[in-house]
C-alpha cells in the first residue's frame, strides 16, 4: 500500500519536524509544503535528513513555498502547484500528514 | 469491513493537548469496535511513564492509557529506538505495550489503511 507523506512544519522551528521521513518506504512519495521546504536548503541539517530517503521514493515540493524562500534545491525534486497536490493526494492509497 | 487505523502519538507527556487528543480518538474508536492500533513514537513514548500529576496540577493520562485494553484496544506499540534514546528501560513500561524495532514499525505503518499522526 503506497503512501504519500506530507510534511508542513519547519525543521528550523521544530527539531522533530521531519521525523516521519524515517518511515518512508520504497514506492512512497514525499511532499514538502510550507516551512518544511527548508529541507531543500543545500547543506542544511534538514537536507542531510532528506538525503537519507530511499532513492526510489519520489520527492515533491510546493513550488510557491520553494520560490518564496528562493531555494535552489540540489537534489531531484518535482515542484508542484495546488491542483497537482490534490491529484497526488488521491493517487496514493493513503496520505499521512506528519503534523 | 471497517478500515484499519493506526494512531501515532508523538508528543511528549505534559507538553500540550496532543496526547489527550490521540487517546480520545483511540478510546472513541475502540468503543465502536473499530480496528485500531496505537503507536507511541519519538518523544511520545514518555506518555507511557506515570507522571507526578500533583506537581503540576495536570491530570495524568497514564491511568486512562491503562483502560485501553478494556476498550478492546490491544494493539499498543512503542518505538524501541525512541525508548533507547530517552533511556527508558522495557521494565518501566506497562505490560500491555510492545516495543517495536524500526523494520517492524515501518511494516506496521505500511499495513494500516489509515494513519493519523498527532
Amino acid at each position: 500500500m503506497t503512501t504519500l507523506h506530507l510534511f508542513s512544519r519547519s525543521p528550523l522551528l521544530d527539531a522533530d519536524a521531519l521525523d516521519g521521513l524515517r518511515w518512508v518506504r520504497v514506492g512512497d512519495a514525499v511532499l514538502l509544503t510550507g516551512g518544511a521546504v527548508e529541507a531543500l536548503r543545500p547543506g542544511s541539517a534538514a537536507a542531510r535528513q532528506l538525503a537519507q530517503l530511499p532513492a526510489e521514493a519520489t520527492l515533491h515540493a510546493l513550488e510557491e513555498d520553494v520560490q518564496a524562500r528562493r531555494l535552489q534545491p540540489e537534489r531531484a525534486v518535482t515542484l508542484i502547484d495546488y491542483p497537482t497536490f490534490v491529484d497526488l493526494s488521491v493517487s496514493y492509497a493513503k496520505v499521512i500528514s506528519w503534523t | 469491513m471497517a478500515k484499519s487505523t493506526l494512531v501515532i502519538s508523538r508528543q511528549p507527556a505534559l507538553g500540550g493537548p496532543g496526547p489527550r487528543e490521540a487517546l480520545d480518538i483511540v478510546l472513541a474508536g475502540g468503543a465502536f469496535e473499530l480496528p485500531l492500533a496505537l503507536l507511541f513514537a519519538g518523544p511520545g513514548v514518555t506518555q507511557l511513564l506515570a507522571a507526578d500529576s500533583a506537581a503540576l496540577e495536570q491530570k495524568d493520562l497514564s491511568a486512562n492509557l491503562s483502560a485501553l485494553p478494556l476498550f478492546g484496544v490491544e494493539a499498543i506499540y512503542a518505538e524501541a529506538a525512541a525508548l533507547q534514546r530517552l533511556g527508558i528501560l522495557p521494565e518501566q513500561l506497562p505490560a500491555w505495550v510492545t516495543p517495536l524495532a524500526p523494520d517492524a514499525l515501518a511494516a506496521l505503518i505500511h499495513d494500516h489503511d489509515q494513519v493519523i499522526s498527532i
